[in-house]
């Protein structure tokens, strides 16, 4: 099962930097017209703003519609990083190593995507820092610190401040190695950068004990982070569906099962566009598709403790509420969509060793997962809203304009984007985890069979 | 005037002879140091382990963070007295979620602070180095007085290095 | 730095490991003779108790909450002790070999909540009371299922944990009947089955534990489930939180965790078995039981902040009754031990890289786990039967004593389960032969240049 081969540190050198030091031939072009979609979509925020929220389909009582949806999808995403280099690192997995960095990247780029959905669902964006702010002295206006709308953002800049200078330590080495490999210009950002790193054992062991350190402090923040997105819904008795105790540790695996599904679907376009094929293996996909596989059924088991919770009070609004979500049209074929994609397909195929192995099916599976993970949002938060509650007067339901589908687009080119530039100035792969891998990996006869073996050094 | 000298080796092995090669010829254990492109197990090259004492970062940044938000958090509502929800002005549970992120940031803040530090990092006195570390030599660096020059080059020489470096 | 006097590792000898682990359950004399007598005597006064209980209070619902608690406090601490063997499996980590026999030993003593069941079937209200329909999961099932379903969970768990036992030790049965005289050797005979240790029958064993093992790791949620929602969750009208029976899973887990530390830490000090049980098992466990303690917080602040921002009659209810309720002293020692100390305490590494930092940490967490126990079933069994149609809790009851009925049901069945560990024992080796074997083929202590560490062999 082990496809890994001894690859010298040149050869890892020149394979992992070649999309940053040479340019494959279709990054240009993918990112031209990357470019052109993300610059239409700046361009119709101006016009939302323009003419307000009236081209949305948002109206009473569906005040939060798409772009609230694809916030809660975006920051279930950024929830592939830390999973994945933080709970790996601390167990020791030693499959973690090729996705690290990438997971990172994508906690990043998708918080930040994250981020831009309540601006642009605000409608008037710049007042926006009377809510965030401690900022109006003259007439001494705070914050609201009860209002989790406001916890919001606290977590999710800890969580991006976080990731950002944890990736930013984990580069360092990798900096150094580029700077021993560029000219000009560049080496002098890069040498900037690495701040005169030389890899003496004081600074490697910095990286290994502040890794561990690091993934520790992150994890609380990253399980902190889907929780109180999930408390702008649980803690309010307003809505139906939406009070429910379980909504913080089920928004938490959801966003794991779509995260790490993320994963997959980059890893499998890093190996086809790249070629990294020595560095990203089929082995690395079927370890990746058995933690779905057990996260996926974990997500499963809270997704049923929800519904029977919701049933349980025999409350008749909160019944009628389910009945509306699972069987009338148009919610019962959105939400039979999002059981197959979420678990029905996916699932079963990966239990078949000869899918976890197939990238394609792969890449294929971990896009329906999200499809069905982007759906379940919409479907918690969309027909709660859209019934009659004591606090409204009408109900109505919801239909996204077409401008809201475009923005939803829009955050995918625009997080694609912003990954091609990055992989064009820092690797996307670590560089000096996969050198680690091959010192501290050997093998050992027992019998006659040749088993992988790893070295643990002692712990403190 | 004091010099550094670069010994590169091909062979972690013959890089770990001549660390001790180093040490028999009467060089004091801080004056040298082994350079590699990729993390190997403590005490591999039987180098000095390095101590530090990163983890006190993180506790004084968790310190400061969380009387930090425990100010912020109190004074502004005491500020501007607002009963939203029934609930009271200092809401702990409230307040607890924020003090907690606040918490948390600053001690993440101040371990990467505290990385960098105890990495000795930045380092703008750099003394002799290659581009082949990156690359899977092993570079044993030395700075050394004039006087004692030839023979740490010797040492070099002896356990077989690629090249010996001075600047 | 290594402390090399901690350092210890089984011999690496076969014949030396099966020796001593084989005549680890001969040894004895007058002191465990004594101690078995006591315990036989102890363990009566289960019986004592739930007599005398049913006469005095037999027809008084709100005095067994103390029942009930001790039912649930016994599950917790003992059901999920055997996932401390299960997860390291899926993870391939062969740290936990020398202590999975202790883990699944402690897992198979489920047949005392059995015992403590029985009187507790006839106290539980059935699903139809005063010809309505009371809130439950059940919803349209027949009327006993709580009943039914209760009872046979938890045969199927101690079922399920009596295999898992014998499956995991049927090597060591094989090595009795090779190398033993007497009665063992008959045992051994016939419990081995013919077990020689062929290609065949290992990869079938193998295979037998991990099915065994996912079906108990699935009974066991089940178990705790239905127990917690049937036996608290729906004696109080108006309590509905979704996390709950996940929050009991999790705290049964970190029980059992604290159990299997305890257990070993008996076992290598009184045992003798310096050299089998390390301080990397130790260590390990610490850490597990460190994460089980922050979880333990998060699905408790999950479910608590809820309700707190709710402020709904039936979410201030649940506030009133089990956090500033009759239980309010005991919620905040519980909290103490559970959450603030273990974490506190376990958060130092010198402590976690000890024998007595998590064998103290243990202790502390099952008085937590104990006192957590009480305050959430015994308020839930003192509410007033006839309120239970009611839409939230209006009466809070008053707090409640233990009395000596109880006290005797405790003490007993704390004995019982303690003598059925030591009759176990006797039979068979508390450390398991051939998982020892196991541990020295894939792992041992080496060097790496002149780093000392760990080669673990990590076969597919």
């Amino acid at each position: 099962m082990q496809q890994r081969k001894s690859v010298t540190q040149e050869y890892t050198n020149s394979v992992l930097l070649n999309g940053t030091l040479e340019t494959p031939k279709w990054w240009p072009y993918l990112v031209s017209i990357l470019s052109f979609f993300v610059l239409v979509g700046i361009g119709l925020f101006f016009v939302q703003i323009y003419y307000g929220l009236g081209v949305t389909g948002l109206s009473r009582p569906v005040y939060w519609g798409l772009y609230i949806t694809t916030f809660v999808f975006w920051v279930g995403i950024s929830h592939a990083g830390i999973m994945i280099s933080a709970i790996l690192r601390l167990t020791q997995a030693e499959w973690r190593r090729p996705v690290t960095r990438a997971a990172e990247i994508l906690t990043i780029f998708s918080l930040l995507t994250a981020l831009v959905f309540p601006l642009i669902h605000a409608g008037r964006t710049w007042r926006i820092i009377y809510w965030l702010l401690p900022f109006d002295f003259a007439r001494g206006i705070w914050p609201n610190i009860r209002s989790p709308l406001f916890m919001d953002p606290i977590a999710i800049g800890t969580y991006l401040t976080g990731s950002t200078l944890f990736l930013f330590v984990a580069l360092i080495p990798d900096l150094a190695v580029l700077r021993d490999r560029t000219t000009g210009l560049r080496k002098g950002f890069y040498t900037i950068l690495a701040m005169g790193w030389r890899g003496n054992p004081r600074q490697w062991k910095m990286q290994v004990v502040g890794g561990i350190l690091l993934s520790a402090l992150m994890l609380p923040i990253f399980v902190s982070v889907h929780s109180i997105v999930s408390w702008d819904f649980a803690v309010t008795i307003g809505v139906e569906g939406w009070h429910s105790t379980i909504f913080a540790p089920y928004f938490v695996i959801g966003a794991v099962h779509s995260g790490v599904s993320a994963v997959v679907t980059m890893m499998a376009l890093m190996r086809w566009g790249w070629g990294w094929n020595d560095f990203i293996r089929p082995e690395h996909f079927d370890a990746l598709a058995r933690l779905l596989t057990v996260v996926a059924t974990a997500w499963l088991g809270f997704t049923f403790l929800e519904l029977l919770f919701s049933l349980y009070g025999l409350d008749a609004p909160e019944i009628a509420l389910r009945e509306m979500q699972i069987f009338q049209y148009p919610w019962n074929m959105l939400f039979l969509l999002f059981l197959l994609t979420g678990f029905i397909i996916p699932v079963p195929m990966w239990l078949f060793k000869r899918v976890r192995t197939n990238i394609a099916l792969m890449f294929w599976s971990s896009i329906m997962v999200n499809i069905g993970m982007w759906l379940e949002r919409f479907l918690i938060i969309v027909p709660g809203l859209s019934r009659k509650t004591p606090f409204v007067f009408t109900w109505e339901s919801y239909t996204p304009s077409w401008f809201e589908w475009y923005i939803l687009f829009w955050s995918f080119c625009w997080v694609t984007l912003l990954m091609l530039l990055f992989s064009k100035v820092f690797p996307l792969v670590p560089l000096f985890e996969q050198k680690e891998s091959e010192v501290f990996s050997d093998s050992v006869k027992i019998g006659r069979a040749n088993v992988p073996t790893i070295f643990r050094e002692e712990e403190e | 005037m004091s010099k550094s000298i670069l010994g590169l080796f091909l062979d972690p092995n013959s890089a770990a002879d001549a660390m001790d090669g180093l040490k028999e010829s009467g060089f004091e254990q801080g004056s040298f140091d082994v350079l590699t492109g990729t993390p190997y197990p403590e005490g591999a090259f039987g180098e000095h382990v390095p101590q530090h004492r990163l983890f006190r970062f993180p506790a004084f940044g968790a310190i400061i963070g969380f009387s930090a938000s425990l100010f912020l958090t109190s004074a502004t509502q005491l500020a501007y007295p607002l009963i939203t929800g029934g609930k009271p002005i200092l809401s702990i549970f409230a307040m607890l979620i924020i003090m907690y992120e606040m918490t948390m940031l600053s001690a993440v803040i101040f371990s990467v602070i505290g990385i960098i530090f105890e990495s000795r990092l930045p380092n703008i006195h750099p003394s002799a180095y290659d581009p082949r570390i990156t690359e899977g030599y092993i570079g044993v660096v030395i700075s050394v007085e004039d006087k004692d020059l030839n023979k740490a080059k010797a040492v070099f020489e002896k356990t077989g290095s690629e090249e010996v470096k001075v600047v | 730095m290594i402390n090399q006097k901690k350092h210890f590792w089984p011999p690496s000898d076969p014949a030396v490991v099966r020796t001593e682990l084989i005549n680890n359950t001969k040894k004895g004399g007058s002191t465990l003779r004594t101690i078995v007598v006591s315990l036989v005597l102890l363990s009566l006064l289960i019986m004592v108790g739930i007599i005398g209980k049913v006469i005095i209070d037999g027809n008084d619902q709100t005095q067994w909450g103390y029942v009930a608690a001790i039912l649930a406090f016994i599950l917790s601490a003992t059901g999920g002790a055997p996932m401390v063997a299960i997860a390291p499996l899926i993870a391939k980590a062969s740290w936990a070999r020398p202590i999975s026999r202790i883990a699944h030993i402690i897992g198979s003593v489920s047949i005392v909540n059995i015992i403590i069941m029985i009187p507790i079937l006839r106290m539980l209200p059935p699903l139809i009371v005063d010809g309505t329909r009371r809130r439950s999961i059940w919803f349209e099932a027949p009327n006993y299922s709580p009943h039914f379903w209760d009872t046979l969970g938890l045969i199927m768990l101690a079922i399920t944990g009596m295999a898992l036992l014998y499956s995991s030790s049927i090597p060591d049965f094989a090595v009795m009947r090779d190398s033993s005289d007497g009665i063992r050797k008959k045992i051994g005979k016939i419990l081995s089955r013919g077990f020689i240790g062929t290609t065949v029958q290992w990869s079938k064993l193998r295979m037998r534990i991990g099915i065994l093992s996912t079906l108990y790791f699935f009974v066991l949620v089940f178990v705790h489930f239905i127990i917690s929602v049937d036996l608290s969750m729906s004696m109080v009208p108006g309590w509905k939180d979704a996390i709950y029976p996940m929050y009991h899973t999790m705290s049964g887990i970190q029980g059992g965790v604290a159990s299997v530390i305890i257990l070993s830490w008996i076992v290598r000090k009184y045992g003798k078995n310096q050299n089998y049980i390390t301080i990397n098992q130790f260590w390990a466990l610490g850490r597990i039981m460190f994460a089980t303690s922050l979880m333990w917080i998060y699905f408790f602040y999950s479910a608590f902040i809820v309700f707190w921002y709710g402020r709904s009659e039936s979410d201030a209810a649940w506030l009133d009754l089990l956090i500033r309720g009759p239980m309010m002293y005991v919620f905040i020692i519980a909290m103490l031990c559970s959450f603030i100390i273990p974490w506190w305490w376990l958060i130092w590494n010198r402590v976690r890289n000890s024998f007595n930092g998590p064998f103290i940490g243990a202790i502390i967490v099952l008085i937590g786990l104990l006192l957590d126990r009480i305050r959430l079933y015994v308020p839930s069994w003192s509410v007033n039967p006839k309120l239970i149609h009611d839409k939230w809790l209006t009466e809070i009851p008053k707090i409640l004593y233990p009395d000596i009925w109880d006290v005797m049901i405790f003490i007993g069945s704390i004995s019982l389960v303690f003598l059925i560990i030591i009759g176990l024992s006797r039979i068979l080796p508390l450390i398991g032969v051939w998982e020892i074997h196991q541990l020295n083929l894939l792992s041992k202590p080496g060097k790496f240049m002149k780093a000392h560490g760990i080669r673990v062999a990590k076969p597919d």
